[in-house]
């Protein structure tokens, strides 16, 4: 699992005449565990989509490895090695755990609706293979009880890890995380922690967008801090916590 | 679950020769109409579509193996060619109308099959309103049983083909981008050029079901594709059950026996002359009601639920996979 590089440069988008994301610069080297935080309504999700491809920039370019992306279709983005885990926990209802996860592994393999409608050998080969994959994904986020359970019966928190299970299954170079540990419990997001830290040890690219401060301050090898739209701050854990420009706005959001 | 798709397999085989010529006739139409809603039944069940139009691909099968055949073609090839020419026309069809959604679809393809009828119905080449007359049978069937086994290997190819596709990573992909296009789009599927695959798969079904229909009955009318067939696959496939194998199955066989029969019932001596045609709407209308207040997922989901209520998990795909491996 080597990780891919992500450069976006200027990158703006506006909904209606507003800016939700203005003129963003952001450069995370391969293996970096970058978090982007900010109050509500600071950008981060719309800078999430940016990069996943739920939504095209109205100005800017977002590349992997040098790669322009931003055009690309969510579906290719993920080809070139792009997985996403939503904030809301998009689960495939009525597939079982496992087949939630295999659909994660979908760019990593090519067998198509000829080989499946025939059975030929490709289809089985990449069944096999994507099932043995697909449970050891299952096994390391702690569903591996779970893959023959309907996915909509999982508790919440077993189906936001569902999803991250999916997107490791596709065996990305970047991985992008929309508040990963938001509603869960307390054990549930040392999980998570865990988790994350083996897979940053791994190589693996990670941006990881949170509200939570405390959670991403001993995560992260670099925070980028978002305030309307723009980046007011970018820079190691202590750096950024000690900056006078994020106190603010992060006072000015709760007062 | 293996002996009742066993016994379905002998009783179906075994009753052509038994059946009178009448009853014959009635094996073949519901086999076809099984055909084109297996076709139905995977593109709403599977890819969350809807067509009001599948009578169209139905007779763009049936008037390309007619005209070819007309024209000198071999019956066979004209028989392969129905379900490509379907599939090519779905898929030409298909690139505008599948940026459509939900009901503005369901009307989209509803409006191709009436451009198609009147097309059909002023095209001299075509026959005209007067019909496609002079098709030759399928090399080497003469008698009609022969056809009921053509339509049972047909039904049985189609059944087999929608149980793997859906089975493989493209159903899954497909299944998948119903409940959640974004997700599925960002774990790689390309969720369009899916759709348009199943699409046109559905359209392949119903064109090698006309084609079928074509050399059976030697005549092709527009008046034999009207809309409300159409709205009869549909009802079929939701009577019989989205999102199953045998659900079209049994949806076409509730359907064509209870409409036969109250066409008996409604041409009996004494009764009126609109009796025919109230009581095959009416016949529509209640059991669509009653479908949809007792047992909205159709009748096979509803069955296998109640006869297994227990082994849930060991029903799905993915259970029957790790067996497999096991």
């Amino acid at each position: 699992m080597a990780g891919a590089a992500l450069a976006v440069t200027g990158a703006s988008r506006a909904f209606g005449g507003v800016y939700a994301v203005r003129d963003v610069d952001l450069h995370v080297a391969p293996g970096e565990l970058r978090a982007v935080i900010g109050p509500n309504g600071a950008g981060k999700s719309t800078l999430f989509a940016l990069i996943g491809g739920q939504l095209a920039p109205d100005a800017g370019s977002v590349e992997l490895d040098g790669v322009r992306i931003d055009r690309l279709a969510a579906h290719r983005r993920s080809r070139l090695g792009v997985a996403v885990v939503f904030q809301a926990a998009r689960i495939f209802h009525g597939l079982t755990a496992l087949e939630n996860v295999m659909v994660g592994a979908h760019s990593a393999t090519r067998a198509g609706f000829v080989a499946g409608a025939l059975r030929l050998p490709a289809h089985h080969r990449a069944e096999r293979e994507i099932q043995a994959r697909a449970l050891e994904c299952l096994a390391l986020t702690g569903l591996a009880d779970w893959a023959c359970r309907p996915a909509e019966d999982l508790p919440l928190g077993q189906q936001r890890a569902l999803q991250l299970a999916r997107a490791l299954c596709g065996e990305p170079r970047l991985l992008l995380l929309d508040e990963p540990a938001s509603g869960l419990r307390a054990g549930e997001r040392e999980h998570l922690a865990e988790l994350l830290a083996s897979l940053r040890r791994s190589g693996l690219t990670m941006l990881l967008v949170e509200h939570d401060v405390a959670f991403v301050m001993r995560l992260a090898d670099q925070i980028t801090v978002l305030d309307l739209g723009r980046v007011i701050a970018a820079g190691p854990p202590a750096e950024v916590r000690a900056n006078p420009e994020v106190i603010a706005a992060y006072l000015g959001a709760s007062a | 679950m293996k002996y009742l798709l066993l016994a379905v397999v002998v009783v179906t085989l075994a009753l052509p020769p038994l059946l009178p010529e009448k009853q014959l006739a009635v094996y073949i139409l519901l086999g076809l109409a099984a055909t084109v809603t297996a076709g139905v039944s995977l593109l709403m069940g599977y890819a969350g579509q809807v067509s009001l139009g599948q009578a169209a691909f139905y007779a763009i099968g049936a008037y390309a193996a007619g005209l070819l055949s007309v024209h000198g073609v071999p019956s066979l090839i004209g028989l392969l060619l129905a379900p490509v020419i379907a599939a090519v026309a779905a898929v030409l069809l298909g690139a505008p109308l599948l940026r459509l959604r939900g009901h503005h679809l369901a009307f989209a393809t509803l409006a191709v099959q009436l451009i198609l009828l009147s097309l059909l119905g002023q095209g001299t080449w075509a026959g005209g309103a007067i019909g496609l007359q002079g098709i030759p049978r399928l090399s080497g069937l003469k008698d009609d049983i022969g056809y009921a086994y053509v339509v049972w290997a047909v039904l049985a190819i189609v059944l087999l083909i929608s149980r793997n596709v859906v089975a493989s990573r493209a159903g899954r992909a497909l299944r998948a981008a119903a409940t959640s296009e974004t997700a599925a789009a960002a774990s790689g599927v390309p969720v369009g050029g899916y759709r348009l695959a199943v699409f046109a798969l559905s359209a392949a079904f119903a064109g090698l079901a006309g084609g079928v229909y074509a050399f059976y009955l030697g005549y092709l009318a527009p008046g034999s594709f009207p809309v409300l067939l159409s709205i009869e696959f549909v009802v079929m496939a939701v009577v019989g059950g989205l999102g199953t194998i045998a659900g079209p199955v049994v949806g076409a066989a509730v359907i064509v026996l209870l409409v036969q029969f109250l066409n008996e019932l409604g041409t009996q001596p004494g009764m009126p002359s609109y009796a025919p045609s109230v009581l095959s709407y009416a016949v529509y209308a209640l059991l669509l009601i009653v479908a949809v207040r007792y047992m909205p997922k159709g009748i096979v989901p509803t069955a296998r639920r109640l006869a297994s209520r227990s082994s849930r998990a060991a029903a799905s795909p993915s259970a029957e996979l790790l067996e497999e491996r096991a």
